[in-house]
């Protein structure tokens, strides 16, 4: 009975965290000062399971599987047009309110479309040269789930 | 009496199994193999000598089939390169870093042919450069391989671009 019961938890746990709430470490400073290098968090994978990832949703991005994923903030989602001016985000021509951006930006992208079924993400760390942060659009259907704090 | 001979049975069943995965690997643990040599020949430890160097640059460059496509969102890698360009590429890239270490992430292998490969991964390169900098970059890829003389051989690898300005 015993053993049957260690092996049912075992199942439960390894089903759980490996595809329902996967752990991760956080590893680099382009989420900073929101979710800090090292930090350790879960992926919940039903996040998006009846939503669609909205404007300010920090999401988890996959690579060719979940091993590896990127986090990044939702800025702009389909059909919206996306821009950096002097460090401010606008989206269709009107400068978005960014609370969770802290350190200083001195950003400029020009102004472009965010294609059908995609989102654009980018990091709340933009201290560094906008060539050196990896953002930019990217397929829904590469969103797997949300950070769980 | 019986029940012993059936657990040495089932005991010499299990060996023979795991002796023949063994001897015998499928195509897949044989595409993964060369995934697992390239990662190893790439990777450069602080202490690595110059013989070393040399013989992982034209190891690398047995990898492939000549040639090779190079398929990337940046226009200026992409094009076919031969053998001995590839090892003098990857042996000047790792010249400019002090360790280096390729991991291999997620490797979905599927024969969309006979003899034919295809294989997508994530690849995540870390690393210190000579001056101190630290490399981190990952890269989903498309790969094909082709199979020549019973060996699986890079024919065409695709950057995929996850993230598009």
């Amino acid at each position: 009975m015993f053993l049957i019961r260690v092996f049912l938890v075992s199942l439960f746990a390894y089903l759980f965290f490996g595809f329902l709430c996967i752990p991760f470490t956080t590893q680099g400073i382009s989420m900073e000062p929101t979710y800090p290098d090292g930090g350790v968090n879960f992926c919940w994978r039903l996040r998006y399971l009846f939503s669609e990832p909205k404007r300010h949703d920090v999401v988890t991005v996959r690579f060719a599987g979940s091993r590896v994923m990127l986090l990044k903030r939702v800025v702009a989602r389909e059909g919206e047009q996306v821009e950096f001016r002097a460090g401010r985000l606008y989206v269709n021509g009107k400068e978005i309110e960014e609370p969770y951006v802290r350190f200083p930006c001195n950003w400029s992208l020009p102004t472009r479309g965010v294609e059908k079924d995609c989102v654009y993400v980018v990091g709340d760390n933009r201290s560094m040269p906008i060539e050196g942060h990896h953002f930019g659009q990217t397929s829904k259907s590469r969103i797997i789930g949300a950070p769980l704090w | 009496m019986k029940i012993k001979y059936l657990l040495v049975g089932v005991v010499m069943v299990i060996i023979g199994i795991v002796l023949a995965a063994t001897v015998f690997p499928s195509e897949e643990k044989r595409v993964k193999k060369r995934f697992y040599l390239l990662s190893e020949w790439v990777s450069k430890s602080p202490e690595e000598s110059a013989l070393i160097m040399l013989q992982k640059m034209k190891d690398i460059g047995t990898l492939f089939l000549e040639p090779c496509e190079l398929r990337s969102p940046n226009e200026f890698l992409s094009g076919s390169y031969t053998r001995q360009e590839i090892s003098a590429y990857a042996g000047t890239a790792r010249s400019h870093f002090s360790q280096l270490n390729l991991k291999l992430y997620d490797l979905h292998v599927d024969f969309p042919e006979k003899e034919v490969a295809k294989v997508n991964l994530t690849a995540r390169l870390i690393g210190r450069s000579k001056t101190g900098e630290r490399v981190d970059e990952i890269r989903e890829l498309d790969c094909l391989l082709k199979k020549m003389d019973r060996k699986w051989f890079f024919s065409q690898i695709e950057v995929i671009e996850v993230l598009k300005k």
